[in-house]
C-alpha cells in the first residue's frame, strides 16, 4: 500500500514564528525551508512502531484510594486519513497537566501542586476503526512563564505516527467554552478560523458511559491518502 | 488529482514536557529489533542541536527512519520490502542532554532506489511549532534530495570522525543553519 503526500494549505497550519512566544524565532529556521518532492525515503516509515516502544494503556486517572483529582473525563479520538479513511494500528502518545495546571516533569518549576495519583502520559494504539480513547482528568491551564498574562488554556498533546513518515503528526486538542482559548498565542497561531476550531473538542450531552465521565469527542487527520491502482 | 476530502489537523509544538518515559531505553540503538542483531556495519551517529544564539539545546527529541544494510525500507511501499532484514527495524529515537548532544547506534544504510544512502531526521521542541525534517548524508555523490540543497549541501553531510563514527551537528537557525525541508 502506497501513500499520497499533497503540500499542505499553509492557513490551516500554525505561523511557526509567534509574537509573545519568544523561543520561535530563536528555533525555527531563518531559510526558507527547501522544497522537496518526497521520495520513497519520507513514503515509507514506522508504521510498525507498536513492536518497538511499550504501550501505556488510555486510562491514566487511576481508581479506588489512586484516583487522580479532578474533573473525569473520557475522551473518544477517531484518527483518519486526508480521505477520512480509518488510521488503524496508529500508535498515539499522550500527555497533559494535572487538574490542577501542573506537569510531571523536572522542567515544570510551577507552584501548582502535583498529584500523586496523576502522571499524566498515556500511549496507546488505536483500533481498526482509527479509534481509541482516554480516561483522565480534565488538565487544568496554567501561566507561562513569559510572565506576561499568557495562560495556556486546558490542553491535551498528542504525538502520531501514522503509517509514513510525512504522516507524522504533533498536536494539542483543546476544550468548548475555556474563555482562555480566544487569547492562547499557540491556538490563535494558526490563520484558518476552521482549522483552529477543528483542533477543539466536541462536548458529548451527559448519558449512559461506561466511566461516567464527562464524555468529549476528537477528531485527528493525519496527512496522506491511500494510493489506488493506476494512480501515479 | 482528486482533491481530498479531510484537511490535515495543525501541527503544534511538543511544548517543553515531553514526558521523558517516552524515550525508552534503548530507542537510540537501531542495531537490534527484538533481541536479534541487525545484518550491517555498526555506525554511531551523534551531534549538538543548537538554537539561533548558539546555546545548546536540553530535552530535544531527535528521531530518525532509514532504510536496511541493502537499502531496503521496513514498509510494504517499499517494492522490495519481503526482502527487509527482519531484525533491522530502521526507526529510533533520541533525546538531547544538557550540551544539546544525541546519539545514534546503527546500521550504515545503503542506497534505496535512485538515491544516496542517508538517514531521515525529525526534531521536536518546545518552541518548534512544526516538526523539523532534514536528512544526513555520507558523502558529497549527486543524489535528487540533497542536490536540492544547493550551495548548503556540505551542510547535510556527516562528517566522519573515525572508524564507524560520525558526526551531524544541527543548527536550528543562524550561522551555518542547517537545510530543512517541506514536503
Amino acid at each position: 500500500m502506497s501513500t499520497l503526500i499533497q503540500p499542505r494549505d499553509e492557513r490551516t497550519q500554525p505561523t511557526p514564528v509567534i509574537e509573545g512566544y519568544p523561543q520561535t524565532p530563536m528555533r525555527y529556521p531563518g531559510e526558507p525551508l527547501v522544497k522537496r518532492p518526497p521520495t520513497l525515503s519520507e513514503l515509507t516509515g514506522p508504521a510498525e512502531v507498536a513492536k518497538r516502544v511499550k504501550l501505556l494503556g488510555g486510562d491514566i486517572a487511576g481508581h479506588g484510594d489512586k484516583q487522580a483529582i479532578g474533573q473525569l473525563i473520557h475522551l473518544k479520538v477517531r484518527v483518519l486519513d486526508e480521505d477520512g479513511a480509518p488510521m488503524g494500528g496508529t500508535v498515539v502518545e499522550i500527555w497533559q497537566a494535572n487538574a490542577a495546571g501542573r506537569y510531571i516533569h523536572p522542567n515544570d518549576d510551577d507552584h501548582a501542586p502535583a498529584d500523586v495519583n496523576f502522571y499524566g502520559a498515556a500511549r496507546v494504539v488505536t483500533d481498526e476503526t482509527g479509534s481509541f480513547t482516554l480516561r483522565t482528568v480534565k488538565p487544568g491551564a496554567y501561566p507561562v512563564p513569559t510572565r506576561d498574562g499568557w495562560w495556556r488554556p486546558p490542553h491535551i498533546h498528542f504525538s502520531l505516527f501514522g503509517k509514513v513518515w510525512l504522516s507524522r503528526l504533533v498536536t494539542q486538542m483543546y476544550f468548548p467554552g475555556e474563555p482562555l482559548n480566544a487569547q492562547d498565542r499557540i491556538l490563535n497561531s494558526v490563520p484558518d478560523t476552521a482549522a483552529r476550531e477543528r483542533l477543539v473538542a466536541r462536548y458529548i450531552r451527559p448519558g449512559a458511559d461506561p466511566y461516567n465521565a464527562l464524555v468529549f469527542e476528537h477528531r485527528i487527520v493525519l496527512r496522506g491518502r491511500a494510493a489506488t491502482p493506476g494512480q501515479p | 488529482m482528486k482533491r481530498a476530502a479531510l484537511t490535515p489537523t495543525a501541527e503544534a509544538t511538543v511544548g517543553p514536557f515531553f514526558p521523558p518515559r517516552y524515550v525508552d531505553a534503548g530507542a537510540n540503538d537501531l542495531t537490534q529489533f527484538e533481541g536479534r542483531k541487525a545484518k550491517g556495519e555498526v555506525i554511531e551517529i551523534g551531534g549538538r542541536v543548537l538554537q539561533s544564539d548558539g546555546q545548546p539545546l536540553e530535552n530535544l527529541v531527535v528521531e530518525i527512519w532509514q532504510a536496511d544494510a541493502q537499502g531496503v525500507y521496513r514498509h510494504p511501499a517499499d517494492p522490495r520490502h519481503a526482502q527487509a532484514d527482519p531484525d533491522f527495524f530502521g526507526w529510533g529515537r533520541a533525546a538531547t542532554d544538557k550540551d544539546g548532544r544525541y546519539g545514534f547506534r546503527t546500521i550504515k544504510p545503503g542506497a534505496p532506489w535512485g538515491r544516496q544512502p542517508h538517514i531521515n531526521f525529525m526534531f521536536m521542541f518546545s518552541g518548534l511549532m512544526r516538526i523539523l525534517k532534514t536528512t544526513m548524508f555520507f558523502d558529497r555523490s549527486p543524489d535528487p534530495v540533497l542536490d536540492l540543497a544547493l550551495s548548503r549541501k556540505d551542510l547535510l553531510i556527516g562528517k566522519k570522525e573515525g572508524p564507524g563514527l560520525y558526526t551531524f551537528d544541527v543548527r536550528l537557525r543562524g550561522e551555518n543553519e542547517t537545510p530543512f525541508f517541506d514536503d
